[in-house]
């Protein structure tokens, strides 16, 4: 099957696996407690939109996005909202548009 | 035949029989559970010893000093007739031995009228004793009756600059300097006056005896706060001010004061511990800053028995009058035993006592069970032995000590579990730290453990009971070693090792043993050392009497020769994990480059002269190497002893790389969500440019927990009670007593150690950045983060608790109640006041409602007390 393009705001992916690369380098940019910068966060904005839970993970509306820590001594991308909140989300989910890639 | 031949002769032939049963005797009273033996030891011809006694009571020798004090306890306590017992307090008077004297009178062991009964002569020679042996108190205008040591001190401190003290434990030391302080700061012009003490522990015992002896409504102050408030005060006209400190606390507030810290006094307790691994030099620079504020500072260095008190005197200034006072002189008999199993019997012990190489045996001791383990031989002999209380047994890790504990309390006598003061400090343990803490239960059966990582207030009432004798047995690790004022009438020991694996040292063997023998309480101490002959025990034996040397921590690592300069070349361009000795240089590698960075080179500095001048010169080129490449302010590197300007210097050049958000670089406020994760990359660039403080790196996340629930002001026992939940969630094993231990452990050396030391570093370097690239506004000076974490505060409520003099568990125990998180220290007392009735409904531990009720609503009670009389 022949690789389906994927678009993420502005940038433009010839297939699902270069966008997670991308979306992967770019949280390894980053330390754990380090809020995303404005240009990564648009990108991030675009896929938080594409995500399977992606209304439930924006709530009350976004404010911006940190990298934390995950589960197992990782690191993953946080959503952090107006209202003070924060949740943390699988970038990979927004990209294959399931919770669990399989 | 000269006096020094008469006394030689005495000690070696002429009463040397005499004595030995009078040793066996006398130390045979002091001994429990000891098998019954017929009376066969002749009668004592008292007065033959007794005016042997007298010739030996003038050898300025230390074992004819002790002859003399066994000989004259001996008759003041055995002998049955009132002129022997006079006797012996008479020479007990000439040994200027007030407090025997005075404790015979107590155990009314003398009928009272002793001068009426002596002869003329007899009586003015013993009030002249008294009148020589008193000091005037100008500040109050009593008169204080001491011992030779005592007066010799107090006389000189008064007359001198700088002076350095030093006698062995148990020789009234701390209660003089004590009251020679207040009496100084009252007499004096001084304003403020420094007490460095080498541990927490000690700090919080000296504050506590400062504030009891000056009272209520004194017009100097006491404070452990490195906070800038009450300083001020005493230089505008307010109260005084004595500053209790370890040597960090003292940098810290040197930080906050900058260049106007200026003391007038320091007094310098434990003072041979300028010589410890990596905090030694801390002290040393400590003492070196406040000099440099106030080349007229007066100091006082106090040091148990050292061989070279005159060392710390080396770097006085020029102009100032030095002088040390040493003395060596008994104040207690101190019974050195031995305690070998019988052949073929675990349950008989036979103790012989030791004195140099002579070894007398004094009887045999019967077990009731037989001990199988080393925990149990302690406990076994310690309970056998020391069952009329006061006994303490010396454990070398904090989980023997709990056992050894527990077994005791299983051999005791029952007590019935009802005394007040020990109900309240089983409430206070099983709330402050867990109700299955197992020091609760055991002090109700008068038992109880000591390690150096309790809560301050549990510890101190622990030593407060064993004091007063409501706990009779107290089993410790190597704290006690480290500067807690403790003695006791018994201690059991063996192969006690300092550290982990380290075999005492016999100085420090020595500064142990010497809390046997309470002087005013007891007239002897004993010391039980079990299995003499084990090798593995006592790899060295049991060590004989030694006192310790003196060397700065600095100056030995200056004489490894080329040592230093061979780690500053390899520090250069080396990762701090790949140097092998970073424990042993960089501490004092730093303080050098410090050194030079203030001084353009090393040459100059006061330790220089007592260095090979090769060495120092090939120190200083190596220094100025590295100097090349720092830009940083040799006052920066000065705030953070310890802590390389290289580091510095690193960290600072990291900063300037970083090319993501500045403000990522920032703490976050321990509130916010993102506070734990913010830590852990901080943490990380710690290790990596400033020193590998938080290893190894997979358990930073652990640390950071500790560290952000230190600094959110929660109890250790909500602390242990997460760590447990999360030891249920993840479904991990564990025992609970290592958990609490731990626990406890974690908060002590990284909350309260490390983490103030190198992340206040790390935010001096950040600021400094941050005004480099114009960004003032991120910067929030509220309250230093190395204080905050050495107090566990981070609201405005929590740190006017403290300020008030509240120990942190009782601190955080009522801001647990308070809703509002920015009171001030009137506010809290307000607070207080408003509730004082309710307290009791509160569910907060009785020892800390007292703490409360004297910090917080003092006035109030006063005036109480004052209505009602």
């Amino acid at each position: 099957m022949p690789a389906k393009p994927f678009d993420l705001g502005d940038l433009h992916f010839d297939k699902k696996g270069d966008a997670v690369d991308y979306l992967n380098t770019m949280l390894h940019k980053y330390d754990v407690g380090d809020k995303v910068s404005a240009e990564d966060a648009k990108v991030l904005m675009a896929a938080l939109a594409r995500h399977p839970e992606g209304d439930e993970k924006i709530g009350s509306g976004v404010a911006g996005f940190s990298v934390r820590t995950a589960d197992f001594n990782t690191k993953c991308f946080w959503v952090n909202r107006t209202d003070g909140s924060t949740m943390k989300f699988a970038h990979r989910a927004c990209v294959y548009g399931k919770v669990r890639p399989g | 035949m000269s006096l020094e031949e008469l006394t030689k002769w005495l000690v070696n032939e002429g009463i040397k029989d005499d004595v030995a049963v009078l040793t066996r005797r006398t130390v045979r009273t002091e001994l429990d559970h000891l098998e019954p033996e017929p009376a066969e030891d002749p009668d004592i011809d008292w007065h033959r010893l007794l005016f042997a006694g007298s010739i030996l009571a003038r050898s300025e020798i230390r074992q004819h000093q002790e002859i003399a004090l066994r000989i004259a306890t001996g008759a003041v306590t055995l002998a049955d007739s009132q002129p022997v017992k006079d006797a012996g307090a008479v020479l007990l008077d000439k040994l200027s031995n007030f407090r025997a004297v005075a404790l015979a009178n107590n155990r009314e062991l003398l009928e009272t009228d002793l001068e009426g009964r002596l002869g003329l002569g007899l009586r003015m020679e013993a009030q002249r004793r008294k009148l020589d042996h008193s000091v005037l108190m100008e500040s109050s205008g009593n008169w204080l009756q001491v011992n030779d040591f005592q007066q010799r001190f107090w006389d000189s401190a008064t007359k001198n600059t700088w002076l350095s003290a030093s006698a062995p434990t148990a020789s009234g030391k701390t209660f003089l300097v004590l009251q020679w302080l207040i009496n100084h700061m009252r007499s004096a012009e001084t304003r403020v006056s420094v007490y460095l003490a080498p541990t927490r522990a000690l700090v919080s015992e000296i504050e506590t005896n400062l504030t009891l002896l000056l009272g209520r409504g004194a017009e100097i102050e006491v404070s452990s706060l490195p906070l800038r408030e009450k300083y001020d005060a005493a230089y505008e006209g307010g109260n005084k001010l004595i500053l209790v400190f370890t040597q960090e606390r003292l940098h810290l507030l040197a930080n906050v004061l900058g260049d106007d810290v200026h003391v007038d006094l320091l007094v310098v307790d434990e003072a041979h511990k300028i010589g410890d691994n990596q905090r030694g030099v801390i002290l040393q620079d400590a003492i070196e800053r406040l000099e440099r504020t106030n080349p007229n500072l007066k100091a006082v260095f106090i040091s148990p028995a050292t061989q070279n008190p005159e060392e710390l005197l080396a770097d006085a200034p020029s102009a100032a009058d030095v002088d040390f006072v040493d003395s060596d002189s008994p104040t207690v008999i101190q019974n050195l035993i031995v305690a070998e199993q019988v052949p073929r019997k675990p349950k008989r012990w036979k103790l012989s006592i030791r004195q140099g190489v002579i070894s007398e045996q004094i009887g045999v001791l019967e077990l009731s069970s037989s001990p199988g383990t080393l925990s149990k031989k302690l406990a076994f002999i310690a309970a056998a032995v020391g069952e009329r209380g006061g006994t303490l047994v010396y454990a070398n890790r904090a989980g023997d000590a709990e056992d050894i504990a527990d077994l005791i309390s299983q051999l005791i006598p029952p007590v019935d579990g009802t005394d007040k003061e020990l109900v309240e400090l089983a409430d206070l343990a099983k709330k402050g730290v867990h109700p299955n803490f197992s020091l609760a239960s055991l002090v109700l059966k008068g038992v109880a453990f000591h390690y150096g990582n309790m809560p301050s207030l549990i510890r101190q009432e622990v030593e407060r009971l064993f004091r007063s004798g409501k706990i009779r047995f107290l089993v410790c690790t190597s704290t006690l070693i480290e500067g807690v004022n403790l003695s006791c009438r018994t201690i059991v020991v063996r192969g006690p090792r300092k550290g982990i694996g380290h075999p005492m040292e016999p100085h420090d063997f020595w500064n142990l043993a010497g809390r046997a023998g309470r002087w005013g309480n007891e007239f002897q101490g004993n010391i039980v050392c079990i299995d003499p002959d084990d090798t593995t025990a006592w790899p060295n034996g049991v060590p004989i009497r030694s006192r310790y040397p003196i060397k700065r921590e600095s100056d030995a690592v200056l004489e490894t020769g080329d040592g230093m300069a061979d780690y500053l070349e390899r520090r250069a361009d080396t990762p701090l994990s790949e140097l092998p000795d970073v424990g042993q240089f960089e501490q004092v590698g730093a303080y050098l480059l410090a050194t030079y960075l203030r001084l353009g080179s090393i040459e100059q500095a006061g330790f220089a002269k007592r260095h090979n001048p090769a060495t120092i010169a090939k120190i200083d080129a190596q220094l100025a190497a590295l100097a090349d490449t720092i830009e940083i302010g040799s006052n920066i590197a000065e705030r953070h002893p310890g802590v390389s300007a290289l580091g510095l210097q690193s960290l600072l050049n990291a900063f300037r790389n970083y090319q993501k958000d500045v403000e990522n670089l920032i703490p976050a406020p321990v509130e916010s969500q993102d506070s734990y994760d913010r830590f852990v990359t901080i943490m990380r660039r710690i290790n990596e440019h400033l020193y590998p403080a938080f290893m190894p790196d997979s358990l930073i996340p652990l640390y950071v927990v500790i560290v952000v629930q230190w600094l959110k002001g929660l109890s250790l026992a909500a602390m242990i009670r997460k760590n447990i939940e999360y030891h249920h969630t993840h479904g991990r094993s564990y025992v609970l007593p290592t958990l609490i231990r731990q626990t406890m452990e974690l908060v002590e050396q990284v909350a309260r150690f490390r983490a103030p030391k190198y992340l206040s570093a790390y935010m001096d370097i950040l600021h400094l950045h941050l005004r480099e690239i114009g960004r003032e506004d991120l910067i929030d000076d509220y309250l230093d983060i190395g204080t905050q974490l050495e107090f566990g505060v981070s609201t405005r409520t929590l740190l006017s608790l403290m300020e008030l003099g509240l120990s942190r568990m009782s601190a955080v125990s009522l801001y647990e109640k308070i809703a509002r998180d920015d009171l001030t220290k009137e506010g809290c007392m307000q607070w207080a006041l408003e509730r004082d009735a309710q307290f009791e409904t509160m569910d907060i531990p009785a020892i800390i409602i007292r703490e409360i009720r004297e910090k917080l609503l003092a006035d109030d009670k006063d005036s109480q007390d004052t209505l009602s009389s």
